[in-house]
Order: structure tokens, then C-alpha cells, then sequence
């Protein structure tokens, strides 16, 4: 699929209310996360910190994660590697057959949405729970997450409660956030004290001690890990860390950026399995060392997924999760995508004001609006630039490099001001689309300043 | 194996800058009064801090928060009323239904309301699973930031151990809050002097 991003919005934005809602909520977070901000004299250094402690541990990430490995292995742990998501999916289905695991718990992972886990298991007899509630809310509507950290960001309360209504048999026409959160524990508690294994993802991973660090406010990956034998963590080669000195900078940043909150409720870390249990971890390239070697966007891999940049980002806040096609939304899927596959996710650069607000609020200081640009640089060369812009853009260059016809054009320029409507606002003018143009003036500066028609102030 | 060395070496082979590890040295915030913060911060978060009294006794300060608990999970000699040992059910399962769970918890951090539990029972379900949560804590543990808190955590031979800041909860439906998702629905730290 490689449908343009302004499509998809469009369908979003035809609910006008639901665009203000979706817009001014994540707003909201945004100015919470700037008020935490603002309580840390030492924030920027925090930023900067984080910043550089993660282009050194991507640019030593051989060793970091071969002394993630051995200590986690010494610490009881089973490590494996997966080059790619079928490997990580085969890898984590084997760990299942072998132990006749009928029912698997899941804590959110954005590795195994990049993965298509769930589906795999599925298609394999698995019965795979979410636990996190948007993540559950979504899974029993069948339906991707919308936003990296608040995954059903884009539904209304009516829509869940009526899910529920269907799925967990609740009262009729209660869609209070508190009942069907109540709900909604009910029914994953028994989950959780049913399912043969729980996979949680990792935030990260300390090479100095082996710890698997994980981030929840909900409890649900603690819910998951503390009941059944086999506990399964799932997670990205970047993830690693060195030790706790680097940890703590990025646990300040981390639910700060994300939520606006001084700190997840749980900041878990897992070291050894529980007595007589195992703990596997499995540890996932999927392009990730390729992007080592590209200067342009090695940036990416400094990413916490914290979502700052989605509830910054103008685009995103107006025109939801769904308007893009990688998994990943917001400025920095826009990026992953691309990185991913120019020619399948190309239609999300546009998604873009080049405002340059994530870059400025991310907690690891990614040059997310940077690398964007530098991607529609390159749109032409992947046969992938807008024909009619290039059209366009092409005539202006022509105009421009030939000053006589261009104050001829000026001068004619008013004429558009009277131009009927379809011949101005039709699918020739992309800039026509969805805005004004401006009124022209009737002499343009450069005629009135020849004319004396200037006044200049002394 | 050959696994973990393809990914290594894909990774050194494309390796072409190498960046130095930035000196972390920062002056962090620091609190003049870091109980009285450390309170405030907990509040924000849905919880309550309580200093305990001197002389006071800490079963009935417990009974009367929580006057209507039944099963209540303790390891902690000092809680009397506790009615079932986490150190001594066969499995976690047991613990389901517990009202509520009293433990120990090692260091307060300021900054955050975060106060890390290593595991120091058999089965660290009781921490989550609980309804309510009491963790008792010692006043003169409470550190600023989390950079002092990451100088001074430990873990014993349970390899497990988690920062909890308040009770748990979720804003997954239209961002409304609502406390108690999975974990306990109410968190009181009780501050205790050593």
C-alpha cells in the first residue's frame, strides 16, 4: 500500500469534532510533558546527555550487547538472536510448542507490532492476550494501534463501551472510563492467572548488570511476568544501555517526555527468572545494524519511543495515527519507514510542515524534521515525487531564472484575484487544495520602489 | 550462534564513526526538604505519604486505613495482622484475593515519588496483585533524584526489583484517569524513623 498521507487524512478530518478532540487532547500531554520540563533546572543537560550516551552506545553496540548477553546469561537468562521478524516470531512460537503453551499474555511491544507476532501465533493456534487496555480495546476491534504510548488515542468512549457491551458483556450504554477500566481488569486478571506464558517488550536493557528494564503505569507487564513459568521479553538490538549511570538519565526523560508524568507507576527491572521458571530474551536486528551505516538517519536509533514528536507534531495531532502507513506514526515513523522501505512508505513524507517542533521537544535530541527534509530530497530520484508539483515547480524554476517574464507575470498576477474559482482551485494547483491563495497586489514592491512610490523613513 | 555473529558483525561492518561516552556529570535538583517533597510528589501521582509517630503502633496505623481488608499479605514480622506469609504460599496463585499487601521498600526518591522495592519475598506477585499496597519506608532514605536512587539500589539473589510511584492506572479510554488498572488501586507509603 502506498497511499498518500493527505488522503488518508482526509477521511479523519470529514469528523470535524473528533479532529479538535484528537488535536487538543494530545496538545494537553504535550503541555504536560513542558511543565515536567520546566520543574528540571538541568533538563536541556539531561537532553544532551541522553543524546550523546546513545550515539556512543549505537556506535560500540557490539560490545554493549555481547555484555548484555553474558551477563544475562549469567544471570540465568536465555538469550537469542534474531536476525530478522520471522526469526523472532519462529524463535518465540518454538519456545511455546515446546512447552505446550496454549495461552500467551502480552504487555505492549512496539518490536512485536513491527513484527506481526500476534498474527503468526495466531495463525499457529496460539491464544494471544493483550493486557495493556488500549492494547486489549484494540485487539478486540481487530485494529492497529494509532499512537506509540496511548494506543487507542483516536476512539471515543461510546465506541469502547459498546465493545464491551459485546465483549465483556457490560451494562448497556455505560461507556464511564472508570467501569469499563474496571471491566476490563476483571476480565484480564483471569487472563493473566490462566495464560501458560507472558511476553513483555523492554524499554531497556542494562549490559553492566543483564537487567531488563520495563516502564508501565498500568502494572500489566508486571501482572503478566509474576504468575506463569515462561516469561519472554522481546527486544530491539538499540535498546541496550551501559549501566545504571546511563539508565538513570533516561528514566528522568523517559514518562516526562511521554505523558507528561514525573515517572512511570512501575519501572520493573527483571534480572533472573523467578525461582524454578525460566526467562528468555530474545534479542531482534530487523534492519536495525544496516542503519548503523547511514550517516543520514543513523539518528533514528536513538529513539526511546516515547512519543513527544506524535503529540508535538501538528500533522500528526490533525490528522491521527492512521493517516500513516507504517506501523509507526508521527515523525519518527516517518523516518522508520522510509528506512524500512522508500517504496512502500514514501506516501508518509508529506506528513510534514517542517515545523521542526519534535526535534525540539524529543528527550534524545533526533534530528527528526532534518531527516524528513532530506528524504523528499530524494523523492524524485525514487520516482516517487508528486507529478503535478514537480510540473509545477519546474515552470516556477523557468519563471524565476528569467527576470523580464517574471515582472511580466507579476504584473499580470491580479488577474488571478478575478479568475473564476475552477479555474484556479482544480486538481492543476496542489497548493490550491484545502487553502486560500493570497490576494495579489496590484503593483508589486519592486515597480512602486522605481517609481518612487516608497517613502523611506529617515 | 551464528545467529548472535551475523548481527555482530553486521554491526561492526557498518560501524564508520565511533562516538565517546559523554562525562555524566550533572548537577541534578536537589530538595531541602526531601520528605516534605517527596509527599507532595507522591500526592500528584495518586498516593499518600504518612509519617508514622513515634511510638506509634504501626498494625493499628495499618487496620485503620484499611479497616475492612481481610486478607492481608505480609512477610514483615512487625505486621501482626497480616493473615497470610507471601514466603510461604506454594504458588503465586494464592495470592489472588488479597486485599491488601505490606512491604518493604528500600529508597524514596523526591523527585518522583518512586520508591524502589527490591523483590524480598518469595513470590513478588504480591506487590501487584493486592488490591492496596502499603510500603513501609524509612524517612532517612528518601533521596532527591534518581541518579542517587540508581547509586544506592540493590538487588538480592531474587533478581528482581521495581521503582513503584503511586498506585497503578491507565488514561487509555479518551485520556480520562482512572486509578487502578492492573496493579493496586491505592498506594500508601508509611514513613517510618530507624
Amino acid at each position: 500500500m502506498n497511499a498518500r498521507h493527505a488522503e488518508a487524512a482526509a477521511r479523519f478530518i470529514q469528523n470535524k469534532a473528533q479532529e479538535e478532540w484528537h488535536n487538543e487532547t494530545l496538545f494537553l500531554v504535550r503541555e504536560k510533558r513542558d511543565r515536567q520540563a520546566a520543574s528540571l533546572p538541568e533538563w536541556e543537560q539531561l537532553r544532551q546527555l541522553a543524546s550523546q550516551i546513545k550515539m556512543h552506545t549505537i556506535t560500540h553496540l557490539d560490545n554493549y550487547l555481547e555484555q548484555f548477553a553474558d551477563r544475562a546469561e549469567a544471570n540465568g537468562a536465555i538469550v537469542h538472536w534474531a536476525k530478522d521478524a520471522h526469526e523472532h516470531n519462529e524463535i518465540i512460537y518454538a519456545l511455546l510448542r515446546e512447552r505446550q503453551v496454549e495461552k500467551l499474555v502480552k504487555s505492549k511491544s512496539m518490536l512485536t507490532e513491527e513484527c506481526r507476532l500476534n498474527p503468526y501465533l495466531i495463525s499457529k493456534g496460539i491464544e494471544v492476550v493483550e493486557s495493556d487496555l488500549g492494547e486489549r480495546i484494540l485487539q478486540l476491534m481487530n485494529k492497529p494501534p494509532s499512537h506509540i504510548v496511548m494506543p487507542a488515542i483516536h476512539l471515543k468512549r461510546q465506541e469502547v463501551g459498546k465493545l464491551f457491551e459485546e465483549k465483556l458483556q457490560t451494562e448497556k450504554g455505560n461507556s464511564d472510563p472508570a467501569y469499563l477500566a474496571h471491566a476490563a481488569r476483571l476480565h484480564l486478571r483471569n487472563e493473566f492467572l490462566t495464560a501458560g506464558a507472558a511476553l513483555t517488550g523492554a524499554n531497556f536493557g542494562v549490559a553492566a548488570t543483564g537487567d531488563v528494564v520495563v516502564c508501565t503505569n498500568e502494572g500489566n507487564a508486571d501482572m503478566g511476568a509474576s504468575f506463569p513459568k515462561l516469561h519472554i521479553v522481546s527486544m530491539g538490538i538499540e535498546k541496550v544501555t551501559p549501566d545504571y549511570k546511563t539508565l538513570s538519565v533516561f528514566i528522568r526523560l523517559l514518562a516526562r517526555s511521554a505523558t507528561g508524568q514525573p515517572a512511570t507507576a512501575y519501572t520493573s527491572h527483571y534480572r533472573k527468572p523467578r525461582k524454578g521458571c525460566e526467562m528468555h530474551i530474545v534479542l531482534v536486528d530487523n534492519g536495525r545494524s544496516d542503519i548503523i551505516g547511514h550517516a543520514d538517519h543513523i539518528q533514528t536509533l536513538k529513539c526511546i519511543r516515547c512519543a513527544a514528536c506524535m503529540n508535538t507534531c501538528p500533522v500528526y495531532r490533525r490528522s491521527g495515527g492512521y493517516s500513516y502507513t507504517c506501523f509507526i506514526p508521527g515523525p519518527i515513523g516517518v523516518n522508520l519507514g522510509m528506512l524500512k522501505s522508500p517504496g512502500e512508505y514514501s506516501g508518509n513524507v508529506s506528513a510534514c510542515s517542517l515545523c521542526y517542533s519534535c526535534n525540539n521537544v524529543c528527550p534524545a535530541k533526533i534530528d527528526l524534521a532534518d531527516q524528513i527534509y532530506k528524504w523528499r530530497q530524494q523523492l524524485d530520484s525514487l520516482g516517487k515525487a508528486d507529478r503535478t508539483k514537480k510540473l509545477l515547480s519546474g515552470g516556477l524554476r523557468y519563471l524565476f531564472a528569467r527576470p523580464a517574464l517574471y515582472n511580466t507575470a507579476l504584473r499580470l498576477a491580479p488577474i488571478i484575484n478575478k479568475t473564476p474559482r475552477f479555474l484556479i482551485y482544480n486538481n492543476l494547483n496542489a497548493w490550491g487544495k484545502g487553502r486560500e491563495l493570497p490576494v495579489f497586489a496590484k503593483e508589486s514592491f519592486a515597480h512602486m520602489w522605481k517609481k518612487g512610490k516608497i517613502k523611506q523613513h529617515p | 550462534m551464528s545467529t548472535k555473529n551475523d548481527i555482530l558483525s553486521s554491526i561492526r561492518s557498518h560501524t564508520v564513526q565511533t562516538c565517546d561516552m559523554p562525562a555524566i556529570e550533572l548537577e541534578a535538583i536537589q530538595y531541602p526538604d526531601t520528605v516534605a517533597r517527596f509527599t507532595e510528589v507522591i500526592k500528584s501521582v495518586g498516593g499518600s505519604a504518612i509519617e508514622l509517630q513515634e511510638g506509634e503502633d504501626i498494625n493499628r496505623r495499618i487496620r485503620s486505613l484499611y479497616p475492612e481488608a481481610g486478607v492481608i499479605a505480609s512477610n514483615l514480622p512487625e505486621i501482626r495482622i497480616a493473615t497470610v506469609n507471601p514466603d510461604e504460599v506454594e504458588t503465586p496463585y494464592l495470592l489472588n484475593g488479597t486485599a491488601l499487601a505490606v512491604v518493604q521498600g528500600e529508597i524514596g526518591v523526591a523527585e518522583n515519588g518512586c520508591v524502589w522495592i527490591p523483590q524480598n519475598v518469595k513470590e513478588k506477585a504480591v506487590c501487584f496483585i493486592a488490591e492496596y499496597l502499603i510500603i513501609l519506608l524509612d524517612k532517612s532514605r528518601i533521596v532527591s533524584n534518581m541518579h542517587e536512587a540508581y547509586e544506592q539500589i540493590r538487588f538480592n539473589d531474587n533478581g528482581f526489583g521495581v521503582f513503584i510511584s503511586g498506585p497503578s492506572k491507565t488514561a487509555d479510554i479518551e485520556q480520562a484517569l482512572v486509578i487502578g488498572a492492573h496493579g493496586a488501586k491505592g498506594v500508601v507509603v508509611l514513613l517510618t524513623t530507624v
